[in-house]
C-alpha cells in the first residue's frame, strides 16, 4: 500500500518537474541566445555605451541572472523571463543612443540650416542692390547725363504717333525700366517735360506737348508709382535742342524729357 | 517512510511555489506609469510594444486579484520593460522625422542660393 502510494507519488512529482520540458527548455535557450547576442551588440557600440549606460548595465544584470537560472533544474520559465527583460534592455538602450545621436546630428543641421538662412537672405539683398545698380546704369544711359537740370532722359518723337498723345508700344521697355527704376529708388522723384517743333500752331503746340508729357505720367502711374512722385510740364517750342530748319532738327525737339531728383528727392527748378 | 514523506513535501512545494512571492505592488505602479509615459510622447496601438505592454498589465492586474504575484510581477516587469521600449521608438521616430524636415530645409536653401 504504502509502496503504491510512493510510486504514485514520484510519478506525479517527475511529471510536475518535466512537464512538457522539452518544448520549454528549446524555447527558453532561444530567448538566452537572443538575449546574449543583443547583449553582445549593444555592449560592443561605443554610442549605445556613451548615451544609455544604465540600460546596458541592465541588459547584463538580467542576462547573467538568466544565465544562472538556466543552469537549474524547473527554472526554464524564469530564464525566458530574464532574457525578455535582458533583450528588452538592449533594445531600449539602442533605441536611446539613436535617438541622442539623432539629436546631436539635428543640432548641427540646424545650425547648417540657420547659417544657409543667413546667407540666403545676404544673397537676396545683394541682388537687389544689383539690380538697382543694374537699372540706374542702364538709366544712366538713357540720360544725356549729369546737366546743371540733374539728370534728364529723353523720350524721342519715335516713341509718339505724329501730332497724337499716345505712347507706341515700342515705348514700353524705357517705361518699364524708369518704373523699376523710380520703385528701387523710393526718394527720387522726376518731372515730365513735353516739347514741341516750332511748326504749326503755338498754343496747340504747347497742348500737345504737355499733352504728350502727361500722358507718360499717367503710364507711371498706372504702373504703381505714386502721382505725388511725379511733376508735369508742357514747354511747346521754347527750349529746342536742334534747329528747326530740318525734318531731323524739328524730330529732335519734339520729345518728353524725364527729370530725375537726386538721390533724396532735391529737383532742379522748373524752366 | 522519510523519502515519502520528502516526496510528499516536494508536491506540495512545488504546487504551491510561487504563493510565497510578496504582492508587486510598487512594480506594478511602475508599470503603470511607464505606460502612461509612453502615451504621453504619443506612442499609441500603433506601435507594437505598447500593444503588448498594455495587454500585459492588464493580465498583471488580473493575477493580483487572484493572489498570483509570481505572475502578476513577471507581467508587470515585462509590462514595464514593453512600454519604455515604445516610448523610446516614439521618441527616436520623432526625431528621426525632425531631421528628413531639416534636411527638407536645408536642400530647399541651397536650391534658392543655387538659383541667385
Amino acid at each position: 500500500m504504502s509502496a503504491r502510494v510512493q510510486m504514485l507519488a514520484s510519478a506525479l512529482l517527475a511529471l510536475l518537474l518535466s512537464g512538457c520540458a522539452g518544448s520549454q527548455q528549446q524555447s527558453s535557450n532561444e530567448a538566452l541566445e537572443a538575449a546574449r547576442s543583443s547583449f553582445q551588440a549593444v555592449r560592443e557600440n561605443s554610442d549605445v555605451l556613451r548615451s544609455a549606460p544604465k540600460d546596458v548595465i541592465r541588459a547584463g544584470e538580467s542576462l547573467a541572472r538568466a544565465d544562472r537560472l538556466s543552469s537549474y533544474w524547473g527554472s526554464t520559465d524564469d530564464v525566458s523571463h530574464y532574457a525578455y527583460l535582458s533583450l528588452r534592455y538592449s533594445e531600449i538602450a539602442e533605441q536611446n543612443s539613436v535617438l541622442s545621436l539623432n539629436q546631436d546630428r539635428a543640432a548641427k543641421l540646424e545650425l547648417d540650416r540657420q547659417r544657409l538662412q543667413l546667407a540666403l537672405r545676404e544673397a537676396k539683398l545683394l541682388s537687389v542692390q544689383e539690380q538697382s545698380n543694374w537699372l540706374e546704369e542702364q538709366i544712366l544711359s538713357l540720360t544725356a547725363g549729369e546737366t546743371e537740370r540733374g539728370l534728364v532722359m529723353t523720350l524721342g518723337d519715335v516713341l509718339f504717333d505724329a501730332g497724337q498723345a499716345e505712347l507706341k508700344a515700342s515705348a514700353n521697355r524705357t517705361v518699364l525700366k524708369l518704373v523699376q527704376f523710380l520703385q528701387l529708388n523710393p526718394r527720387r522723384v522726376v518731372r515730365i517735360e513735353g516739347y514741341s517743333d516750332s511748326r504749326g500752331d503755338k498754343l496747340e503746340n504747347l497742348k500737345l506737348s504737355r499733352a504728350r508729357a502727361q500722358t507718360v505720367a499717367d503710364v507711371l502711374v498706372d504702373l504703381g508709382v505714386d502721382t505725388a512722385r511725379i511733376e508735369v510740364q508742357g514747354h511747346g517750342e521754347s527750349f529746342p535742342v536742334a534747329e528747326n530748319a530740318s525734318a531731323r532738327g524739328r524730330a529732335q525737339n519734339r520729345r518728353v524729357e524725364i527729370v530725375f531728383s537726386d538721390e533724396l528727392g532735391r529737383l532742379s527748378s522748373a524752366r | 517512510m522519510i523519502n515519502r514523506f520528502s516526496c510528499a513535501a516536494l508536491v506540495v512545494l512545488s504546487l504551491t511555489g510561487c504563493a510565497s512571492d510578496p504582492a508587486p505592488t510598487e512594480q506594478l505602479r511602475l508599470s503603470e506609469q511607464a505606460l502612461a509615459q509612453a502615451k504621453a510622447v504619443g506612442a499609441d496601438e500603433q506601435v507594437a510594444e505598447l500593444a503588448m505592454a498594455e495587454a500585459k498589465l492588464l493580465q498583471a492586474q488580473a493575477a493580483m486579484q487572484r493572489d498570483a504575484f509570481k505572475d502578476a510581477r513577471v507581467l508587470a516587469e515585462q509590462a514595464e520593460l514593453d512600454a519604455r521600449l515604445a516610448e523610446a521608438r516614439v521618441l527616436t521616430q520623432k526625431s528621426q522625422d525632425q531631421l528628413d524636415e531639416l534636411n527638407n530645409r536645408i536642400n530647399r536653401l541651397r536650391k534658392q542660393l543655387g538659383t541667385l
